[in-house]
């Protein structure tokens, strides 16, 4: 490039300007048209402005830029001013507002670098300072250069750049410089090469950043750096990189060019995060961060190409003879590699990882997740996060597969182990995302829940009823271990916390599951232990808990709480805190609000009739309050209706009553059937006979588990699941699967009731309740069943059921129910080691039965308090 | 000295914690802020603190200003992280004193102290570069979820970082906000963090934030009337001036950043109340380069790429 002279201006419209000057009538003179330019006055370092003519070249202005305020820029296309030298004010009109702008930007930084100049050393002002070529690079010329550097305008800034990139010799002239003053303990001269250096780095230019973090420049470059004038110690960079810095080379690299490379991205990554932190502007950050990323996806991408490096690498992590020291290196390598992989086009990451998958990183991962050392799992944990937020489906279908069962459990696991004062919230992180609904596809989501739902959900629920105390006033007594009866294991709160987070994702996620896992097992009792702990945070989350569940709108779920009344632990939660206003407080009164807005009468009424004596204390607050007013609204809508409906709303406070004969008359006798009648009133056996006629009992008495014509999915493994509890058919051994595995639910969370209670437990409360749970389970089949029968004209909605389960995802309640269905029976069906033999399968199916009938009065009870809308159910109950 | 005493002292340096003694802080202090109500009681003599952004540095010349902690009462009105360089810093000490001091400092949640607007504005990948690692950015903001969202001062001053909801007209109703959650899209937790008074807005007006609404004179006059308070005290809005007065003083800004993402130019603002309530605004600028510590940055001392 030659020395650029004026000619160099390219004659362009942005620079066309008109002049004016005011005459002394007072208007403006057209002094011609031409070119405007910012450049050096003659024999000068100040600036001015030029124009000249386009045509003859000749100057129509020389105008030197003044510091102080005396341009005006006018519609964006004149700058006019008082020219103090001439005393006439001046006129350019601008062809474009651009060049206007230009200019006016141009005289602005102008004016800063005059202001900047006269605050500094005037020494540095000095005639021959001309940007034509640079400064020979001596110890006396150092404050030129400094001064070029610092001091060269915008204008100059690209020249300067060229100049330094064509001078072959400056940096090492100036490096050398440098190593003089540093053996001189010259100070000022290493002042004014920081500042040099500083100022070089400060234009920003690719091309001298490739120059100066070149192998051989790097290390001085930085060392100039350690003389930060304003800070008052010098820095000791290089003895950290030298010194401090370790490479690790898990595997040898051989490849020079990449070597070279990770040696350059982490000293520019030192340069810009610690050396010139508070120094670089943003862009020349962006440049920096570009210079790494670039150097990243080069790395990586030469690495993975290497076949050799690769499985090398591999081998090493699974030959037995690797030492864990070097397993364990080999493996935080392989986090980096990951990590760095973000740098590398979206669709050669996506290959990396699949490649990695193949190759049996996560078979490695495995391993790491089961190591004693807790970085090592944390680091697993980590690669395992970088799959996820590359392709969460790499993850799940591997999580799907034979061999990576395990990966679940470890996570699981990894949740409920404590980490000491290590963070591992990336179990729950990773979990959720396997565990996700709204990402997930079909078969894979279903695979990874069922495994969840059967092997983890328990172990989860088990550590929570493991970590409360039973009783409830082991709490005042206070946390004394085992002091009343079974030692309490030392959990950490925050592990619960995160399982009772993780159970709520899976109420939003899993609708269907949670409502058979819950139902089956009283995983909502144990849940509520936590509102025992001492922890009121824990006490929250319980609540949020049941707050979640309550969002589905189930109807199942919500008798379910009043059947066994589970608000119980919250309400007392509730009194306990007495009247602090804190969160438990506010979550409370929330979750009661909530039960008022939606409506869900079964509940409201279940809440004041059950613990008002509990609540009233609280009614000047206005959330419990309104609780009353609308149950008392309630009560009266009812009773209007009385005459049309069932029963008054006195009578079903009876009922209730009945209900509690009733349970005791079960545990007493065994004829299920009879009891189930007998307390049935009229009205309610009338109402009940659609169930009967076309539900579960029915079936059960004809005893014909699929009669071909009566159930027509297309989606055949569908319906797989819910011919009714067969007498026998040698083909239907999934359905004994059902039945067992649902059996075999019931006996083991009675493991954990009391003696007594397990000693009845097909009569007892609790299986009551579990039969129920199945009877609703059952019925919700034969609302499933129903549709192709075309005869059933009572259940006008259930036609959506079979059409809405196939379009999966909507959270329609008619839709969960049949899904529940579908999932208990698949999740029992894929689990071989429950299947069961005759005698078995026939008992759960008496308990069905009894269930059903259960079922019915509990139906009968609830009618008049739940929407119609909101339940085929009902919609058969309620015609 | 106590481990915290000493964790104090640190992160007044500007060095951050570990993660292991993030982890511990963040557990004690959910344990204090679970206590907490969404409107949080305040005793005057206080000192009342808009935005931060994780300009540490001048969060230290506030506390020069305002005096230091424990000897100065202080309410912190939201929006401690995010667009600063050291919002890690900044939120640690703000939440180890807390934790030392509970009675003595009072902080509720701003918009950004949510998981979203985390992502975007800067203290997710501050805590991904300081720490290597997301966990410290997912602990904090499970902190967040705790903070209250309001304060009453002497049963006579309203403090919110946003503004007023649609959907609350007594400070009763704030009362059954379940506040631990994600700070939600719409609906009244959203409003109290995100509405902005607007002086050409009649009533409530859509807001160019997209959450939140604009409220005008005449809401703030209903609201302050039928909760018998005297203002409404308020950030969330950069005010070059450091604090702005609204309509006919029944609502007031304050903004406690200077010099705002480090190129506003603005001053800051701290209101003091004393046990009367006589209202002072101490104004004050950002801190000079030079008292800008070393960069805070540690780098891995190995690596492998």
């Amino acid at each position: 490039m030659g020395a650029p002279e004026k000619s160099h201006t390219s004659l362009n419209s942005m620079q066309r300007v008109k002049v004016y000057r005011l005459n002394d009538d007072g208007k403006w003179d057209d002094h011609g048209t031409g070119h405007v330019t910012v450049d050096y006055l003659e024999r000068s370092e100040e600036l001015g402005l030029f124009v000249f003519d386009e045509e003859d070249n000749e100057t129509l202005l020389v105008h030197r830029i003044s510091s102080n305020e005396i341009y005006r820029k006018q519609e964006d296309t004149i700058i006019s001013w008082r020219d103090p030298e001439q005393s006439t004010d001046l006129a350019l009109s601008f062809q474009e507002t651009t060049g206007c702008a230009y200019i006016w930007d141009h005289i602005c930084s102008v004016q800063r670098n005059i202001h900047f100049t006269s605050l500094n050393n005037e020494t540095f002002h000095s005639d021959n300072s001309e940007l034509r070529e640079l400064p020979a690079v001596e110890l006396s010329t150092l404050p030129l250069i400094l001064k070029t550097v610092v001091e060269s305008g915008i204008a100059d800034q690209m020249r300067l750049t060229d100049l330094i990139l064509h001078d072959q010799d400056f940096f090492r002239k100036l490096m050398d410089l440098f190593r003089i003053c540093e053996d001189l303990e010259n100070i000022d001269g290493l002042h004014m090469i920081y500042k040099i250096v500083r100022g070089i780095i400060l234009l920003n230019s690719p091309q001298i950043f490739e120059k100066i973090f070149g192998d051989d420049l790097i290390m001085d470059i930085i060392g100039c750096l350690e003389y930060d004038p304003e800070v008052p110690h010098v820095q000791h960079h290089r003895s950290f990189l030298k010194e401090h810095v370790v490479f690790k080379e898990a595997i040898p690299i051989k490849d020079d060019q990449v070597l070279s490379k990770i040696h350059q991205t982490y000293r520019v990554g030192y340069l810009k995060d610690v050396v010139l932190a508070r120094v670089l502007d943003e862009a020349t950050v962006a440049n920096l961060n570009s210079i790494i990323h670039a150097n990243n996806a080069i790395v990586i991408s030469l690495l993975k190409d290497d076949s050799t490096f690769i499985q090398e690498l591999f081998a090493r992590l699974r030959s037995p003879s690797t030492s864990a020291e070097s397993k364990k290196n080999l493996v935080y390598f392989l986090h980096e590699f990951c990590s760095l992989s973000k740098s590398l086009p979206m669709v050669q990451q996506l290959r990396l990882f699949r490649d990695l998958m193949n190759e049996g990183i996560l078979d490695i991962i495995i391993d790491a997740l089961q190591s004693q050392d807790k970085k090592l799992v944390l680091t697993g944990t980590d690669i395992l996060i970088l799959f996820l937020n590359q392709d969460p489906h790499l993850l799940r279908s591997y999580v799907v597969r034979q061999e990576g069962i395990p990966l679940l459990g470890l996570l699981v696991k990894g949740m409920i182990t404590d980490f000491g004062e290590d963070m591992h919230c990336q179990f729950l992180e990773i979990l959720r995302s396997l565990l996700d609904s709204y990402t997930l596809s079909g078969a894979q989501r279903d695979n990874i829940i069922d495994i969840f739902y059967e092997r983890h959900l328990g172990q989860l629920v088990d550590v929570i009823t493991a970590s409360c105390p039973l009783d409830r006033n082991a709490q005042s007594i206070g946390k004394s271990s085992g002091s009343g009866g079974r030692v309490q294991e030392v959990v950490k709160p925050e592990i619960l916390s995160n399982i009772c987070e993780l159970l709520c994702f899976c109420v939003v996620h899993h609708p269907y599951r949670i409502k058979c896992s819950f139902l089956l097992s009283n995983v909502i009792d144990k849940i509520l232990l936590l509102t025992r702990r001492r922890e009121k945070y824990l006490v929250v989350a319980a609540v949020r808990f049941v707050r979640t569940i309550l969002t589905r709108h189930d109807e199942h779920l919500i008798s379910h709480f009043v059947k066994n009344n589970l608000l119980k632990p919250i309400v007392d939660a509730f009194v306990g805190n007495g009247n602090r206003y804190n969160l438990l407080n506010s979550a409370v009164l929330e979750l009661f609000e909530y039960i008022r807005k939606e409506n869900l009468k079964s509940l409201l009424k279940y809440v004041v009739d059950s613990f008002w004596d509990q609540l009233v204390k609280y009614e000047y607050l206005a959330s419990i309050h309104s609780l009353k007013v609308k149950y008392e609204q309630c009560q009266e809508n009812c009773g209007a209706k009385g005459t049309v409906s069932v029963s008054d709303p006195r009578k079903r406070i009876d009922d209730r009553a009945l209900e509690k004969e009733e349970e005791d008359y079960f545990n007493e006798d065994s004829d299920e059937e009879d009891t189930a009648t007998a307390s049935m009133s009229n009205s309610e056996k009338a109402q009940v006979h659609p169930v009967l006629a076309n539900g579960v009992a029915a079936s059960y008495q004809t005893s014909s588990p699929r009669s071909g014509g009566l159930v027509d999915y297309d989606d055949d493994e569908d319906d797989e699941d819910y011919k009714p509890p067969p007498r026998k058919q040698p083909d239907t051994d999934e359905d004994e699967g059902t039945m067992e595995s649902l059996r075999l639910k019931r006996k083991l969370s009675s493991k954990d009731k009391e003696p007594e209670l397990s000693k009845k437990q097909r009569l007892g409360k609790n299986s009551k309740s579990k039969d129920s749970v199945f009877a609703a389970l059952c019925s919700t089949l034969s609302q499933a069943v129903l549709p192709s029968k075309k005869t059933a004209s009572s259940v006008l909605t259930t036609p959506h059921t079979v059409d809405g389960d196939k379009s999966s995802g909507e959270e329609n309640h008619q839709e969960n129910e049949v899904a529940v269905s579908r999932s208990c029976s698949e999740k029992s069906s894929r689990d071989e080691n429950h299947r069961e033999n005759e005698p078995a399968a026939s008992r759960s199916c008496s308990e069905c039965l009894h269930g059903a009938s259960d079922n019915r009065q509990l139906g009968g009870e609830d009618c008049p308090l739940i929407p119609p809308k909101s339940s085929p159910e009902m919609a058969v109950n309620g015609s | 000295m106590s481990d915290l005493d000493r964790q104090i002292e640190q992160l007044k340096k500007c060095e951050p914690l570990k993660e292991s003694e993030v982890k511990a802080l963040c557990l004690k202090a959910m344990e204090i802020l679970v206590e907490e109500s969404n409107v949080q009681r305040v005793d005057a003599p206080v000192t009342i603190c808009g935005d931060i952004h994780g300009q540490f540095y001048d969060m230290k010349e506030l506390f020069k200003v305002g005096g230091d902690c424990p000897k100065t009462n202080y309410l912190f009105l939201g929006d401690f992280v995010d667009r600063g360089f050291y919002s890690v810093e900044t939120f640690l000490l703000l939440l180890a004193l807390k934790v030392r001091y509970p009675d003595r400092i009072t902080l509720i949640r701003g918009n950004h102290e949510s998981r979203q607007i985390t992502q975007v504005y800067g203290f997710y990948d501050e805590c991904l570069r300081k720490y290597g690692s997301v966990n410290v950015w997912r602990y904090c903001t499970d902190i967040f979820d705790y903070l209250s969202l309001s304060a009453l001062i002497e049963n006579k001053i309203f403090s919110v970082h946003g503004g007023l909801s649609p959907a609350i007209s007594t400070l009763d109703q704030i009362r059954t906000i379940d506040r631990k959650q994600e700070v939600p899209h719409d609906g009244a937790m959203c409003d109290l963090l995100w509405s902005d008074p607007e002086d050409v807005v009649d009533g409530w007006g859509l807001s160019p934030r997209g959450a939140g609404f604009l409220f005008g004179g005449s809401v703030v006059t209903t609201f302050n009337h039928s909760n018998n308070i005297d203002y409404i005290c308020r950030a969330h809005q950069l005010v070059m001036e450091g604090y702005k007065w609204m309509f006919n003083n029944q609502i007031v800004t304050v903004w406690s950043a200077p010099n705002y993402c480090y190129r506003c130019g603005n001053v800051a603002a701290i209101l003091e109340l004393d046990e009367n309530l006589n209202k002072q605004f101490r104004v004050f600028d950002a801190a000079p380069q030079e008292s800008r510590g070393a960069p805070a940055k540690k780098p891995a001392p190995d690596y492998f790429l």
